[in-house]
């Protein structure tokens, strides 16, 4: 027995190494796994050659931008200036308008009532699109600024992603491409409702849950909704591209665009203040007026979907787990946990 | 000790790999630099040494590309176990079949992780056909780099082994 083991022991030892992942990952597969310390160490080791080559390339970039393509600066001074004074009267005028606009809230009673955000900066150090794996970026924020997981990160455009894994001074983000992503969403128009989901491509995400019925066009912008306790109401999504509505069954299916370019991104903004749920659940549009008889107007909304309809609460455990299978999404009314909890 | 080099240089390349795809294209294209190690290893080291460190360059995959534990692990050592199969049937050692058969290796990984994938997601979350052409392009952007891989590794390997003196090549 024991020479067959010795005879064949180099056999044995490859079929084990084979093997034995293949039964971790057939375990482990559906739930995501806490990194060990050896596992952030090993990443963590990963971050000053990535920090490094960036250091590098933006040093000669910088150079290259700071002194060789200044030439023709003062011409291009000189036409920015006028567009300058243009903009400024713009300004005067949208001081105004933000004015009224403050008025017309505060006769509204929709005076903020939440705490201003809190942001933390950070750049792009490192990017993983990887079609086998996650969506990741990493940024050079981590533990030590106060970044957390499951945090919202954004740019003017729009989302980028959350924030996935931590380390003391980088973060990896799961953008909003990736398959695992889901992010409760309305058309800004319509104020109709689905959930955006990534497909594995930096460039394209697709619909899920937009009900067969709910007004939707190509082209229509859709926003975050705030009922998944992650991303604040409000910030853009992507363009709604390639509708698709059958005659039959409950869902039309469409592809989105992403609002932010992921392959573009340089620095981001990580929002570091909890996001209070309700207050970013409620819907700004106001409700629809009842006609005499007490039924909604045509085209109106309806307040709360069917469970399990679209632009609801994805369940925190799928959120929080890439590698789970996302369960179907609870409907909007349903009370989540708070954000800090689930960080 | 050949092992644990062979990983701190995969580390590295992995490490090099996130932070230039950052500037070449921003992750529109992907590329796998570590991939080619396994592939000299399947080609060059014992079958002991390059299963282990096929296995910790696996491992360190799982942990880049965040996927759960195990899976690239297994790919990993699978890879290694397929150049051995090519190597004992055809000649590969040389630069431009190196190359082609680290394109062929990313190819099959990257097929393989879509199919284990797809067993064990849900539907939704599920990778698509659709991702199988980005993958054909990291295998063609794979083999064309693998040469320096080849080089870079050749290069540790000469650390650890030792020229024979009085001996013609």
């Amino acid at each position: 027995m024991f020479g067959l083991l010795k005879r064949y022991r180099e056999l044995l030892l490859v079929a084990v190494l084979l093997l034995l992942p293949l039964v971790v990952y057939f375990a482990h597969a559906k739930r995501q796994a806490e990194l060990s310390r050896f596992d952030r160490t090993l990443l963590w080791l990963t971050s000053p050659v990535a920090k490094g080559i960036h250091w590098t390339v933006s040093g000669a970039q910088r150079g290259w931008y700071g002194y060789v393509a200044l030439r023709h600066a003062h011409e291009k001074a000189d036409g920015l200036q006028r567009r300058l004074d243009f903009y400024e009267l713009e300004r005067q005028q949208f001081l105004q308008d933000r004015a009224e606009n403050a008025r017309l809230h505060a006769l509204l009673g929709m005076a903020e009532a939440s705490p201003a955000r809190r942001y933390q900066g950070a750049r792009v150090v490192g990017v993983r699109l990887d079609p086998k794996g996650l969506q990741l970026i990493t940024i050079d924020r981590g533990s030590n600024d106060g970044v957390g997981r499951m945090m919202p990160v954004v740019v003017a455009k729009g989302v980028v992603g959350r924030v996935h894994s931590v380390g003391a001074g980088t973060a990896d983000v799961l953008v909003i491409s990736d398959r695992n992503s889901s992010i409760a969403s309305r058309v800004e128009r319509s104020r109709a409702r689905a959930n955006v989901r990534g497909t594995g491509e930096p460039w394209s995400c697709r619909l899920d849950y937009a009900l067969r019925a709910e007004d939707m066009v190509e082209g229509d912008l859709l926003v975050t909704s705030g009922t998944d306790g992650v991303y604040p109401r409000g910030l853009p999504v992507g363009k709604v591209t390639h509708l698709k509505r059958t005659g039959y069954g409950l869902y039309q299916y469409a592809e989105v665009v992403p609002a932010v370019e992921v392959t573009k991104l340089e620095e981001v903004l990580v929002i570091t203040s909890p996001i209070d749920r309700a207050e970013e659940s409620v819907d700004p549009t106001p409700a629809p007026t009842p006609t005499p008889t007490g039924t909604p107007l045509p085209g109106a909304t309806p307040a709360a979907a069917a469970p399990g309809g679209p632009g609801a609460a994805v369940p925190a455990a799928a959120q929080a787990s890439p590698a789970a299978p996302a369960a179907p999404p609870a409907p909007a009314a349903q009370p989540a946990p708070a954000p800090e909890a689930r960080r | 000790m050949r092992t644990l080099f062979t990983f701190i240089f995969a580390l590295l390349l992995a490490s090099l790999q996130a932070g230039l795809l950052r500037y070449l294209g921003g992750g529109a294209v992907s590329v796998s630099l570590v991939l080619p190690c396994v592939v000299y290893l399947g080609l060059f080291a014992g079958n002991v040494e390059g299963a282990i460190g096929a296995a910790a360059i696996g491992y360190l995959l799982d942990l880049l590309a965040g996927t759960p534990k195990g899976l690239m692990t297994f790919l990993a050592v699978g890879a290694f176990l397929f150049c051995r199969l090519v190597a004992g049937a055809v000649e590969a050692r040389s630069r431009t079949a190196f190359a082609v058969l680290s394109g062929v290796t990313s190819m099959v990984v990257g097929l393989g992780a879509l199919f284990l994938t797809r067993l064990v997601a849900s539907a939704e979350a599920a990778p698509g056909g659709r991702l199988v052409w980005r993958m054909l392009v990291e295998a063609l952007l794979t083999a064309v780099l693998s040469p320096i891989i080849r080089a870079a590794m050749r290069k540790l390997d000469g650390l650890f082994t030792r020229e024979e003196a009085g001996l013609l090549r």
